[in-house]
């Protein structure tokens, strides 16, 4: 609850001040000025150094936690994708007329109940799949690069794999069914294994925050040893004390965190032209491409940039709290 | 109001400062408490102040037994006390208005309530033209005068003045003496620590001597058991 009274009394029109350098700041109209009468002199609490460490943290936090999100997404809408399709593989070696062979499992196919939809690949879409890993069309020709046949099938009525696939092995030699049951493992695995590592990395840029927070309370504790002593002598309470100084950690952590969030989304929107620019190669690009999709953050992501900035705020003043409130202790 | 039982007060393992201390302030007195450099006086000051627990006896301040108050019970008493640091204690970074507001602040008053009533007694103890004035461009005496602005505001029952007259010059030191005299005819009970005879010797007020960290109570014992 005093977390929410620290929001509601927080001189919200001065944040703009407390981002924009100093001499910019100045010129700022008067109400958007920092009150003036600030019991801990902010400046002894959250240094310009603190600030940007706290934006860092943030940024590493919006990345980590952007990417899993865009990874999350980029699986999901694959999975989705390959659960309703099945890729039939025709061998074309020992196969005199490959196209006469094409035409009839897939017209086999075709009747086949729970398909929806048969669209036997050429050539050069097959090699087209192969390109980025090995090299032009022009040189794919004269390999015998399996041919595909793109299967759709209706995922409320599915058809039974294991009839089909014993149909097509007794009427056809060199066909075999793939139902992308080991890639939308594979995929689950990574998705789970990215999800997990973002989790740790988020926890540690967590564990690091609460650490530089502690620090720097206790370092502005001792720079304001004085006041805190007047501030005794007048009657404030602990409480009383811990809010002056919780306001400043707000405050840090809110232009901190927002300045670490808008970096991020800055690197978001860039993502796509940098995957491109830092991609390595058509090979790595089109697996990147493959794990992060488009590379791009809906508008859910971003808000998922906001609710870290909100959490970084909060980390920042509870943390901050809790310590005054110890070193008050230690004081008594 | 406030009451002393065989107070003793040592600082570490070292030897007492203070030794069976044991006296009674009523309602509305004034004291000077006196005695030699190191005799204890700031020590037996910061004990009335709760800044210090004694290593043996009791406190009751306020009727309270300081043994038994939690931390937000003594925050509670303080705002019945004001105390003059004889290095004044006020913040540099604050106005002397807002130094002298401060424990209106603390009490949780808001600002248009108490603005007038800063105001006024800044002008009453003379700083009306310092009032936007920063800490360290004020002199000594005005100092010392905001600090005491800063310890009356909040109306206390007890005022608790340390050395108050020990950087002023001597036609200041017996102002602000007259200043105290007038917040005790209003009500409130005050302490003078000091070594400054010639001021002692201006008023006719009850004194406690340390000496030696013990107390002896003066010729004059109006309002002292």
């Amino acid at each position: 609850m005093s977390f929410l009274s620290d929001i509601k009394d927080y001189p919200w029109t001065s944040l703009l001040a407390g981002i924009l350098p100093s001499r910019i700041a100045a010129r700022l109209p008067e109400r958007f000025q920092a009150p003036s009468s600030q019991i801990v002199p902010p400046a002894s609490v959250a240094g310009r150094a603190l600030t940007v460490v706290i934006a860092i943290m943030t940024f590493l936090a919006c990345l980590t936690a952007g990417g899993v999100y865009m990874v999350h997404q980029s699986a999901s809408a694959w999975v989705d994708d390959i659960a309703s399709e099945i890729t039939i593989e025709l061998n074309p070696l020992n196969t005199a007329d490959v196209e006469k062979k094409m035409t009839l499992v897939a017209l086999f196919l075709a009747k086949q109940p729970g398909v929806t939809r048969v669209t036997p690949m050429s050539a050069d879409d097959s090699a087209k799949l192969l390109e980025p890993w090995l090299g032009s069309t022009a040189a794919l020709s004269a390999l015998p690069v399996p041919r595909l046949i793109a299967v759709e099938i209706d995922r409320s009525n599915p058809p039974d794999m294991k009839v089909i696939e014993s149909a097509l092995n007794q009427n056809f030699e060199g066909v075999t069914l793939d139902d992308h049951r080991r890639w939308q493992s594979e995929i689950k695995t990574i998705t789970r294994s990215t999800a997990l590592g973002g989790i740790v990395v988020l926890g540690l840029v967590a564990a690091a925050t609460v650490a530089v927070i502690i620090s720097a309370t206790r370092s502005a504790m001792a720079t304001n040893r004085g006041i805190i002593e007047v501030l005794h002598f007048v009657g404030a309470n602990d409480r009383f004390i811990s809010s002056e100084f919780e306001r400043h950690f707000l405050g840090l952590g809110v232009r901190a965190g927002l300045a670490g969030a808008l970096a991020a989304a800055v690197t978001f929107l860039l993502l796509p032209f940098l995957l491109h620019l830092l991609g390595g190669g058509a090979v790595t690009e089109a697996e990147t491409r493959r794990l992060l999709g488009t590379g791009e953050l809906d508008i859910w992501g971003y808000l998922l940039l906001v609710v870290i900035v909100v959490v970084v705020a909060a980390l920042c003043t509870i943390t901050s709290r809790l310590g005054v409130f110890r070193v008050l202790k230690s004081y008594a | 109001m406030i009451r002393f039982d065989n107070v003793g007060l040592r600082y570490g393992s070292g030897p007492e400062i203070l030794r069976d201390v044991t006296f009674h302030v009523h309602p509305g007195s004034f004291h000077f408490l006196t005695g030699p450099s190191g005799a204890g006086k700031t020590s037996l000051l910061r004990l009335l102040f709760m800044s210090l627990r004694p290593s043996r006896g009791l406190i009751f301040v306020f009727g309270e037994n300081l043994a038994d108050l939690p931390p937000a019970g003594r925050a509670a008493l303080r705002r019945r006390i004001g105390i003059v640091f004889q290095d004044f204690r006020l913040l540099d970074h604050m106005t002397t208005w807002e130094n002298v507001a401060l424990p209106l602040r603390v009490m949780g008053q808001t600002e248009s309530d108490y603005a007038d009533d800063v105001t006024d007694l800044l002008h009453w103890v003379g700083l009306g033209n310092r009032i936007h004035a920063y800490p360290e461009t004020l002199s000594g005496g005005e100092k010392q005068r905001a600090a005491i602005a800063r310890a009356v505001i909040g109306r206390p029952e007890l005022l608790l003045a340390d050395e108050p007259t020990g950087n002023v010059d001597p036609a200041i030191g017996n102002r602000l003496l007259r200043l105290f005299v007038e917040l005790n005819r209003l009500g409130t009970s005050v302490i003078i620590a000091t070594h400054d005879y010639a001021l002692m010797d201006q008023l006719e007020a009850p004194r406690l001597m340390l000496h030696e960290g013990q107390l002896q109570v003066g010729a004059s014992q109006i309002g002292v058991r």
